[in-house]
């Protein structure tokens, strides 16, 4: 079975954008509202930029205690994704 | 004056992700840290990895364990599709931080690649290249993750310094010069010799060289005449002494792109429109490298075990996507009727420098040109695929780009596919 849920909607996200941090976490969002419910990030595991034809996609991979998620911020329309989750119980 | 171990001091450093994707994956997913787990190409029951964790390898699964025995192995052995953009960024960072201390680096692949610090001793201010490799761990952790863990080799030459990165697996970092060459030679197996697989061990096992110190104080005439018959003897004997021997610049012989079908079967309807997105893929990449071909090649290998090849050599050379495709399909339809086919491998091959810069002749030639950049110009703004053949309408869907073994050179390519 694949541990991957696709959700693929659009999300209101609460991002922050640190001067004085290095590269990798100079910019993380930290919560989103996703089906009514807040999810408060806890750890950036990962955020990576890709392309879409030429639009720029940084992909933000972030975690709360519960579930791995995969977010994606759309630099040209300026908006978040929710691409998928991992739920933390499939793998523990 | 090959007889003896190469007496300059260890400048070339290897650098070697350990379980890169697995790794990438773990660090991306914290969830899954500390745990046995692994990557797929495509994900499917009977899929296999092509990337295991250490914890999955501790357990016995490694590359090439189909996913039903690697859960009989371990039953939470999570199995994830492989994510490209994720591995190339990771890959551009390292190539980075790799240049930031020598303009001589070369990736070997998407997950190793080397430093060679021959006349940057005045940059490196005094420190040896130990210090550097300790720092290099620690920027990858910092500018990277701090999940990722690098294996170091320092030696004296490419081989070497690949060697002693695989020493101490995982996070090691090891130094193989003059003074310990022949105790690391005496602790490893013939087969830990990178390059040394079945075929080489036992050719020299049937000459009497059954370890790594017997390779290594085996005669150049005796592995050049006797164990390799040919020069590949004589440049075993300078490489495992610590001569460079490998830094050359390979010549690119042909450009191709193979298949697993997905659903193996006979019928046209499904194998064409994926056969054309095969050759559209090859056309775009002869394209990328400014190459034009003039041969073809199409490789089947059927459900029942039996596998088909038919090459031609054209007098005139070919780089559009619709000339690859004829060309591959005139011999693609020489295959066997109704054999049900199981995977494909088309290649290019006679490969020229392109002269497409020239004017042509026929104005047919200048139309097909044009609109071969215009389609690419195009596919290269919207990403891959974008504007492509109406026969390739139901490949896109069914033929997936994955993650290439061995070089690096289409990862840009790869990448625009979106």
């Amino acid at each position: 079975m694949n541990p991957i849920t696709e959700v693929n909607v659009r999300v209101s996200v609460v991002s922050i954008s640190h001067a004085e941090a290095r590269d990798t976490v100079s910019y993380v969002p930290y919560k989103m509202k996703y089906q009514n419910r807040e999810i408060v990030f806890t750890q950036l595991g990962m955020r990576h930029p890709t392309e879409k034809g030429k639009r720029m996609i940084h992909v933000f991979d972030v975690s709360d205690e519960a579930n791995d998620y995969r977010l994606e911020f759309d630099a040209e329309r300026l908006t978040w994704t929710l691409i998928s989750i991992m739920e933390g119980r499939y793998v523990r | 004056m090959f007889d003896n171990v190469n007496p300059e001091k260890p400048m070339i450093m290897h650098i070697d992700l350990n379980s890169a994707f697995a790794t990438i994956e773990q660090q991306a997913r914290p969830h899954l840290r500390g745990l046995p787990m692994g990557v797929t190409n495509r994900f499917s029951k009977e899929c296999c990895v092509i990337a295991a964790s250490y914890e999955a390898k501790a357990l016995g699964i490694k590359v090439g364990t189909r996913r039903s025995d690697a859960i009989a192995i371990c039953p939470k052995f999570v199995i994830l599709e492989s994510d490209p953009s994720k591995y190339r960024a990771v890959y551009f960072k390292l190539m980075a931080i790799m240049e930031s201390y020598s303009p001589k680096i070369k990736m070997k692949s998407i997950d190793e690649g080397i430093i060679d610090f021959h006349g940057c001793e005045p940059i490196l201010n005094g420190r040896t290249l130990v210090d550097i490799g300790y720092e290099i761990k620690q920027r990858v952790k910092d500018e990277i993750g701090d999940w990722m863990k690098i294996n170091i080799g320092i030696s004296m030459n490419w081989f070497l310094a690949k060697q002693a990165a695989s020493w101490h697996k995982p996070d090691g970092l090891d130094v193989i010069d003059q003074s310990n060459i022949e105790d690391y030679y005496k602790e490893m197996k013939l087969m830990d010799i990178s390059g040394i697989a079945e075929k080489f061990a036992a050719r020299l096992m049937a000459n009497d060289i059954t370890t790594p110190i017997q390779f290594f104080h085996a005669k150049e005439q005796k592995l050049r005449k006797q164990v390799f018959q040919s020069v590949v003897g004589t440049y075993w004997h300078r490489r495992l002494r610590g001569y460079e021997v490998d830094d050359f610049a390979t010549h690119k012989g042909m450009v191709g792109r193979q298949w697993v079908v997905h659903k193996p079967t006979y019928k046209d309807d499904y194998l064409l429109p994926c056969f054309s997105v095969l050759c559209e893929t090859i056309g775009v990449k002869l394209r990328s490298k400014n190459l034009e071909a003039r041969g073809i090649c199409v490789q089947l290998r059927f459900q029942n075990g039996e596998t088909f090849r038919e090459k031609r050599m054209y007098r005139s050379t070919f780089y559009t996507n619709q000339e690859v495709y004829k060309r591959a399909l005139e011999q693609f339809n020489k295959r066997p009727s109704g054999a049900i086919v199981t995977q494909i491998n088309i290649y290019t091959y006679q490969l020229t420098a392109s002269s497409r810069s020239q004017l042509g002749f026929f104005d047919d030639v200048q139309k097909i040109d044009d609109l071969t950049m215009a389609v690419d110009g195009i596919n290269e703004k919207y990403g891959l695929f974008t504007v492509y053949s109406a026969i390739s309408l139901d490949g896109t869907k069914i033929v997936k780009q994955k993650i290439p073994f061995g070089g690096t050179e289409y990862f840009e390519l790869l990448l625009k596919k979106s």
